[in-house]
């Protein structure tokens, strides 16, 4: 650690001996900042360093994190659009929320307008699980029984609002049932409310794979665009008939302004860190999916999934009064 | 017969030289971060994750292991010294630490709380390696109605904690529920008491709130003191707890040792609920309840071993179920899965030498910490012969930093510093920042669990009534509040009472 410390520091001050001597020289020239909107040590931290470390062998510069944890990850964000340069030296994390949550209030960002989208990276892999004792074998055993008993059935959130909550009320909502929610927080809660039997299901990122694996909880689907190797017999939302893919994806951005040359460089790093062995593994020891989307695409994204946000957060009546 | 087996397969693997030294290193690193206040094992070990990686999976989780419970032995240290809580669950340790500490009896306040914590994380220990499947089912037959009910009790505890009127003290805890209210709403995800600001969407942190009502009150308060230092130089006799202590404290070890290990399984803040109902418990069984607040070594006792008990049992849930009570379990969550191993119901049969090696390191990391604190202890009242005007610009540099570095945030750092005035004047007025602290942290769980329970039961208010466990601690906490109106009650209530009108 102190030696690749070291090293850093090697590297900014050759770095930046460069920059002074050559004057316009090619970026990057000094370190870049990476926000991760998240406290360091969880599954999206860890991920991002492991990408982060990839693509700075590539860029040739050291990738410095900066957790900027807050806001649901988007005081991140939101500090680098207010106060950052677009000289490509400080990047952040865009985590859904980035989107979802001027729907919800009165925000300081503008997701269309307030940054320079690079390129799109992975997601989470959900899933609905219920305790091995219920009595829900499939996914269609919980849709008949909701529908003749509308609202009785609960599930168990890692909070209101958040992907899993949307993604549940899209889902009744094209299967034509009603659901209860019971918002927790975190996975940790989720897991000891549907194995205490407390909630019917659990709507959670894969915290719950070692309860599946032991056989405590069933998995009844994931939401992931292919079917997960780890559970192989499990459907997709695709093959319920639910023409959907919910993963609560998230790629990186810079400030709103920057050059297409340097935005092009960093998606080029970036590209290449998913196919690096070694980000690939860490991804698969948290069920994370690599879903890579260039520049362009990404910002179709952007609007799309804004249109499909708004609709499901006006019907929950979370929409902001304007 | 087989657990026998498997302790010794666990202590083979703990025993390894290399496991020996990261042990060693994660409890000094642990001692540290506990006594340094703000800097909290949460910011410890998320920033040395990253270097456990290079090792085996053992060493990494016994270093961060270490880490957490190292740092509950080291919070009491500052609490008693100079009345500022190393972290959350040390802040009932002040009030009868710091106490002691004036009265020239720092050394028998650090020893009990360093033996105390020996005592009560060894048998957390035992009972770990003895019951630890068994009582995973516990925790998962907690469900919202059951924790409502057990919060509801912890508040009633309040009752206990207070030290002047009773009025006072249900103000600042309403103070405290109304801060705890403040963010987005747990339930419905509307943002709450936020005036639009970005860096209220999560609520104000504990950690600022701690330090500025505790740390920053205590120096602003200090300085404005004519800098004599009669009570802090008053000799120090001895250093290590005498027959007397022992035999006050025997009681309350005990006591809080089995508390502590119970509510540390329960998911939330247990370490922290278990000081405070330690402390409650004690003052309710003494037969002379008016000395706690003044310098009571049960108060220190009881509520420190307490602490650590739940440290022990909090990794019930992670191992067996993989279920995290509290944010330092989730971080070590996170570093099995780093390192490749999923806690759960398997890990047990999958990987019994890193279960079991991980539960033998902790044995040998308490014996560890208690060779390394008593020593210590000497240093550490040394430290208050430190000038104030060295002292105090200290205390404040640490708690600027240990607050800048739970969460990167400046925000943070100005939420202290307003807190820090905020109990400034509360200690002027007489008001106590205990219950405001208490019901900060309860009062969120409480709302959360209740509406969760009523979403659960359909609007059913009987529902905290017909569920057995938590028609229990309803039933206590109406013991607890009627009691004292009993005959045979009474008469402590008065001696409470005397102390009021003093």
């Amino acid at each position: 650690m102190f030696q690749r410390n070291r090293l850093m520091i090697a590297f900014a001050a050759v770095g930046m001996l460069m920059s002074a001597g050559a004057g316009a020289q090619e970026y990057p020239t000094k370190p870049i900042t990476l926000i991760v909107p998240w406290p360091a040590g969880g599954s999206t931290d860890i991920s991002m360093r492991a990408m982060a470390e990839s693509a700075s062998k590539i860029l040739g510069q050291p990738i410095t994190i900066d957790n900027k944890a807050g806001g649901g990850g988007t005081v991140g964000p939101a500090t680098m659009a207010a106060t950052a340069k677009p000289d490509g030296y400080t990047i952040a994390q865009i985590p859904i929320t980035v989107f979802r949550l001027p729907l919800m209030q009165e925000t300081p960002w503008d997701p269309a307008k307030d940054f320079s989208y690079i390129v799109h990276l992975t997601g989470y892999t959900f899933g609905v699980t219920t305790s091995a004792e219920s009595q829900f074998k499939t996914w269609k055993d919980v849709v008949d029984y909701a529908k003749t008993n509308p609202g009785k059935v609960t599930y168990a959130t890692p909070g209101a609002g958040t992907s899993l909550h949307i993604g549940m009320e899209q889902i009744s909502a094209l299967a034509g049932i009603k659901l209860t929610q019971v918002p927790f927080k975190g996975g940790a809660e989720t897991n000891a409310a549907v194995l205490g039997q407390h909630t019917m299901l659990q709507a959670d990122s894969t915290g719950w794979r070692p309860l599946v694996d032991a056989g405590k909880l069933r998995l009844l689907m994931v939401w992931t665009s292919a079917r997960s190797p780890n559970f192989p017999d499990v459907p997709t939302l695709k093959e319920l008939g639910y023409p959907m893919v919910y993963d609560s994806p998230f790629g990186i951005a810079g400030p709103k302004g920057m050059d297409p040359k340097i935005i092009a460089k960093l998606h080029d790093a970036f590209k290449k860190a998913l196919d690096d062995p070694a980000v690939i593994a860490t991804l698969a020891k948290f069920d994370m999916v690599p879903n890579y989307k260039n520049t362009e695409d990404y910002k179709k994204f952007v609007t799309e999934v804004t249109n499909s946000e708004l609709k499901v957060i006006e019907s929950l009546g979370l929409k902001k009064k304007n | 017969m087989e657990t026998l087996l498997n302790v010794g397969q666990g202590f083979g693997v703990a025993l390894m030289p290399v496991n020996l030294l990261y042990c060693f290193i994660g409890v000094f690193i642990g001692t540290l971060v506990g006594v340094l206040p703000g800097i909290g094992p949460i910011s410890a070990m998320s920033l040395l994750l990253p270097i456990t990686l290079s090792g085996t999976p053992e060493s990494g989780i016994i270093m961060m292991a270490g880490i957490y419970y190292g740092s509950m032995y080291g919070g009491s240290t500052t609490s008693i010294l100079v009345n500022i809580p190393g972290e959350a669950a040390s802040v009932v340790t002040c009030i009868d630490g710091h106490q002691m500490a004036k009265q020239g009896r720092a050394g028998p306040a650090l020893g009990i709380s360093a033996l105390g914590s020996f005592i009560a994380g060894t048998f957390a220990l035992i009972a770990l390696m003895l019951v630890a499947p068994g009582l995973a089912s516990v925790a998962i037959a907690f469900g919202p109605a059951e924790y409502f009910s057990l919060m509801v009790l912890g508040l009633v505890v309040l009752t206990f904690l207070t030290q002047g009127s009773m009025a006072k003290a249900l103000l600042m805890a309403c103070i405290g529920i109304v801060l705890g209210l403040i963010g987005l709403d747990s339930i419905t995800a509307m943002p709450r008491l936020t005036f639009g600001r970005l860096e209220l969407i999560d609520g104000i942190g504990l950690v600022p709130v701690v330090m500025g009502l505790f740390g920053v009150a205590e120096v602003l308060i200090n300085t404005e003191k004519l800098i004599k230092r009669d009570v802090i130089n008053a000799k120090i006799t001895h250093l290590l707890p005498n027959k007397a202590d022992w035999k006050a404290s025997a009681g309350p070890i005990g006591r809080g040792t089995i508390l502590g290990f119970f509510l540390g399984i329960l998911p939330g803040g247990g370490s922290v609920i278990s000081s405070f109902a330690s402390y409650a418990l004690e003052k309710r069984l003494s037969k002379t309840p008016e000395r706690f607040g003044n310098g009571a070594i049960e108060g220190v006792a009881g509520p420190e071993s307490a602490n650590n008990a739940a440290a022990g049992g909090a990794f019930i849930p992670l191992m067996t179920l993989g279920i995290p009570p509290n944010v330092v379990m989730a971080l070590l969550l996170g570093a099995f899965i780093v390192h490749g191993v999923q806690p759960g119901p398997l890990m047990i049969t999958q990987n019994p030498g890193l279960f079991w090696g991980i539960v033998a390191s902790m044995y040998i990391g308490n014996v560890m910490l208690l060779v390394l604190n008593l020593p210590l202890i000497g240093m550490w009242v040394q430290l208050l012969k430190l000038p104030y005007n060295i002292l105090f610009p200290l205390i404040i540099l640490f708690t600027i930093i240990g607050v800048y570095c739970s969460s990167n945030n400046v925000f943070d750092v100005y939420v202290m510093i307003a807190f820090g005035v905020i109990g400034y004047f509360m200690r002027k007025i007489g008001y106590e920042p205990a219950p405001l602290v208490l019901a900060f942290v309860l009062g969120p769980m409480m709302e959360n669990n209740l509406r969760k329970s009523l979403i659960l039961s359909q609007g059913d208010l009987w529902t905290f009534v017909e569920r057995p466990i938590s028609a229990v601690c309803l039933a206590i906490a109406v013991v607890l509040l009627v009691g004292p109106l009993l005959p045979s009650f009474r008469k402590k209530r008065e001696l409470v009472a005397l102390e009021e009108g003093a």
